[in-house]
């Protein structure tokens, strides 16, 4: 909730309390970044969120809302071959799309600095994975920096473009999910004038990689990762904290821990704090395993130090004992805490902790059965009424291919409207295979953000080989999972300037789809199911697909909306001398806004939480929910 | 057996989304950072926001590095409804305090039938096993009464500083409301903030 035009602010030395991400897009105006372009993933989206208010008042300075990874880092990949400084910014499977360009990327190097921010997610808080992002840096050689906090997210974050700039290649600034979303105290610091455009010198025979240029750039990309590890060995970024006996090698968030956990367990240890990750500085690492016995190695995920850390003792005959995940000191799972270092640290120097964790959770094991409270689609949530015609419609009997979004939490019961989800845009192409082997009828479901991501090569596909799918666009308006960015569909850029927006159903038209229509889910439940039944009998009757776009914006930015004008409908509120307890209502839609009344046994809408979608009215076989008259 | 936090508060502040747990955090860290406290939040964001269960923490002291409280090391936990405390109660330190409100937001397990919620004296004598500092506060009536039931974070705020656990003062968190918000939610907001502090100040003092 720092505002944007606050990270603007031209005061040098002055302390704000900032999320890492926050701290990252300050660090884009102290850096003098001309152009960054990102599409939005959580845990990374905080820094799009701020760019995107901050763009119009720097300068020379860009800023978009790409329509997917790969997209982004192409076009911030030609802006630092052109010679200025650029930043892409993914989450961790979103560089999983970029990966094509990020390879080329590092063949033909960058002239003005260039850094790659990949937020990995650990313990998957809003991903489908927690790959280990760092293994990228190694397959295509390309420098990394790992920050451990926010004031390092903004400092090491200068310090990447100086390195870029050095070798000529794109650094990647790896965080966790830990690093940014901790806030914490950040120091300003001076915010230089952008230049204007440049010039683009042709170098075609650097940056078009066909093979004759490609077989000339690895060896060279392979020199510069040599120098890297020249400038690793060096660099203040690698250093060593305190002193003991015991050796500790650590980087990013984990290092908070290490911290916490000696002065828990009041233990004396040696610390080699890792900024630069890769290449790693092999000749401090090897110093560092020859002066300790024993060393452990504290990283979430996979082993990437500690496998380097066993290379490096085997090559140089170092008698160390390296202590990590390979003897099930530390798991390769999720993210980690000061406990589970500060018991690993015990089991290994075997000492007792001071806190009786075993006992808390027995502790915690003796409390009742807690009704459960997994995130759901919101009080209001135009989805809802989709999900719950899509599931009357096809009595639950369809298979419906989900995709990545708010709506992946239609998995839930009641609405159960989610069977198979692979990645962005795999709802359409889920639905093309599946449409092929069966003989049930198939009804995807994607948002309107990820409809333009990645849903359009599914689309082409599905009428080009003819899938006879039902595709119901999720359209409200908004990137609204990440924090409510624009995309193509909304008629908002980056720069935020209005610009005409994509149609998705003249998009679909123009695609070759025959059948398409547009509704708004939140005029008629009873329509909307009518249309679902139409058009999945069209797509078994043509042999082709369909496109239904339900159209209705966010709840949450309708409830902000009228929070801004303070103008409101009238409230919706249970008739409960017409209610004859069937439950329907709540056993249907799930809505967070109404709950049982323990001692009437009937339905209640709570109007602090109801966002007035009025879907509940046309669920009732009774009609005894109603709206307030005006 | 108490866990050394040294100079270090942790606060562990549960609820559900959307009633402005993270916003409660953020302003109460502002307050520290402006009274020159080292200070860490910890957040969650994106899918597990929606209407679930949300956790953070605050942690105020020079010995905070990272954001993570562990359980068994809050010093104080802030409970936005009464299931949504119990969930979080292992966090709380021997002797630890709880601050509780105690207007009831029903999980969608419990409309379907599908679970049961606990009565509110199960859930307090649950507490109790961990600890026998807990106060109580309706904080929903308090919002109210200060003008909108979205006030019921600054409530909590000013619950929190009325527990006198923190350095921080009454003056300092109403001065980090006021920059935080537009004029316009102001007075809700501050007289929030002087409502959850008489509340539990009064009930301190006790």
């Amino acid at each position: 909730m720092t505002k944007p035009k606050e990270l603007l602010e031209d005061s040098e030395g002055i302390k704000k309390l900032l999320l890492a991400n926050e701290a990252i897009a300050r660090g884009v105006v102290e850096a003098g970044v001309r152009l960054v372009a990102l599409y939005p993933g959580t845990p990374s989206s905080e820094i799009g969120n701020n760019l995107t208010f901050m763009a119009p008042h720097i300068p020379n300075f860009y800023f978009e809302f790409s329509t997917n990874e790969k997209v982004a880092l192409e076009v911030a990949g030609a802006a630092a071959v052109a010679g200025v400084r650029s930043m892409m910014v993914c989450k961790g499977p979103g560089l999983n799309v970029a990966a094509d360009p990020f390879f080329s990327l590092a063949y033909v190097g960058v002239r003005g600095g260039m850094v790659i921010v990949v937020a990995d997610d650990p313990s998957m808080w809003s991903s489908q994975n927690e790959n280990d992002s760092r293994y990228y840096a190694l397959m295509g050689n390309m420098p990394m920096i790992e920050p451990a906090d926010p004031a390092e997210a903004k400092s090491l974050l200068l310090e990447a473009y100086k390195l870029s700039e050095e070798l000529e290649l794109p650094v990647l600034f790896r965080t966790t999910t830990r690093v940014n979303h901790t806030r914490a105290p950040v120091e300003f610091g001076k915010i230089p004038k952008l230049s204007d455009k440049v010039e683009f010198d042709k170098e075609p025979y650097r940056f078009v990689p066909i093979p004759a240029v490609a077989r000339k750039r690895h060896p060279w990309l392979l020199d510069q990762i040599a120098k890297a590890k020249e400038i690793a060995e060096e660099s203040s970024l690698n250093f060593v904290e305190g002193s003991g006996e015991l050796g500790i090698i650590t980087s990013g968030v984990s290092f908070n821990y290490v911290r916490e956990a000696l002065e828990s367990l009041e233990l004396e240890a040696e610390i080699l704090k890792l900024g630069i990750t890769h290449p790693v500085p092999e000749n401090m690492i090897k110093s560092f395993l020859t002066k300790h016995k024993r060393v452990v190695i504290v990283e979430e995920l996979e082993p990437f130090l500690e496998t380097h850390s066993r290379r490096i003792a085997q090559r140089d005959n170092i008698m160390v004992e390296i202590l990590g995940k390979e003897q099930g000191y530390f798991s390769r799972t999720f993210e980690y805490s000061p406990r589970i270092v500060i018991e690993a640290l015990a089991k290994i120097i075997s000492r007792n902790t001071s806190i009786n964790w075993d006992d808390i959770e027995e502790k915690e094991k003796s409390l009742p059965d807690l009704p459960p409270r997994p995130p759901l689609l919101c009080a209001g949530c135009p989805h809802r009424a989709t999900y719950y015609a899509i599931r009357t419609a096809t009595r639950g009997k369809a298979i419906y291919p989900s995709d990545i979004g708010c709506y992946t939490l239609s998995i839930a019961p009641p609405l159960e409207t989610a069977d198979i989800l692979f990645d962005m845009g795999s709802s359409i192409t889920t639905a093309c295979g599946l449409s092929q082997v069966t003989d049930q009828d198939v009804v995807c479901t994607i948002g309107d953000s990820t409809f333009f991501a990645s849903g359009l090569p599914g689309v082409v596909n599905a009428v080009y080989n003819h899938h006879p799918i039902s595709i119901v666009v999720l359209d409200n308006r908004t990137t609204a999972m990440t924090g409510h960015q624009p995309h193509p569909g909304t008629g908002v850029t980056g720069m935020q300037e209005k610009v005409p927006p994509s149609d998705i159903s003249e998009v679909c038209t123009g695609l070759g789809v025959k059948y398409v229509k547009v509704i708004d889910p939140l005029e008629s439940v009873v329509d909307l199911v009518k249309e679902i039944r139409e058009m999945v009998s069209w797509t078994k009757e043509n042999r082709a697909p369909a496109v239904l776009v339900s159209k209705a914006p966010c709840a949450l930015l309708t409830a902000s909306e009228r929070r801004r004008t303070g103008e409101y409908p009238p409230i919706y509120f249970v008739d409960s001398d017409v209610c004859n307890s069937c439950k329907r209502c709540l056993n249907r839609l799930s809505c967070p806004a109404m709950y049982l009344d323990p001692e009437t046994d009937k339905a209640v809408i709570d109007e602090t939480l109801c966002n007035l979608c009025g879907t509940c009215v046309s669920v009732c076989p009774q009609g005894a929910i109603k709206q307030e008259e005006e | 057996m108490s866990g050394d936090t040294r100079n270090t508060i942790n606060i562990v502040i549960s609820g559900v989304g959307g009633q402005g747990v993270l916003t409660l955090a953020e302003i109460l860290a502002k307050t520290a950072l402006a009274s020159s406290h080292n200070v860490r939040v910890g957040e969650i964001h994106g899918m597990a926001q929606r209407g679930g269960h949300v956790v953070c923490t605050v942690r105020i002291g020079p010995n905070a590095h990272g954001p993570i409280v562990d359980p068994g090391t809050a010093d104080l936990l802030v409970g936005f409804e009464p299931v949504e405390t119990l969930r979080e109660i292992s966090s709380i330190k021997q002797d630890g305090y709880v601050l509780l409100s105690t207007h009831v937001q029903y999980p969608v397990s419990v409309s379907m039938g599908k679970s049961e919620y606990p009565s509110q004296k199960e859930i307090l004598s649950e507490l109790n096993k961990f600890t026998p500092n807990i106060f109580e506060i309706d904080a929903m009536k308090f919002a109210k009464k200060a003008g909108s039931s979205r006030s019921l974070n600054m409530v909590m705020l000013g619950a929190i500083i009325g527990t006198g656990l923190t350095p921080l003062t009454k003056q300092a968190a109403i001065e980090s409301v006021t920059s935080a918000f537009s004029k316009r939610f102001e007075p809700i907001n501050s007289r929030a903030v002087e409502l959850g502090f008489e509340e539990i100040s009064k009930q301190f003092t006790k």
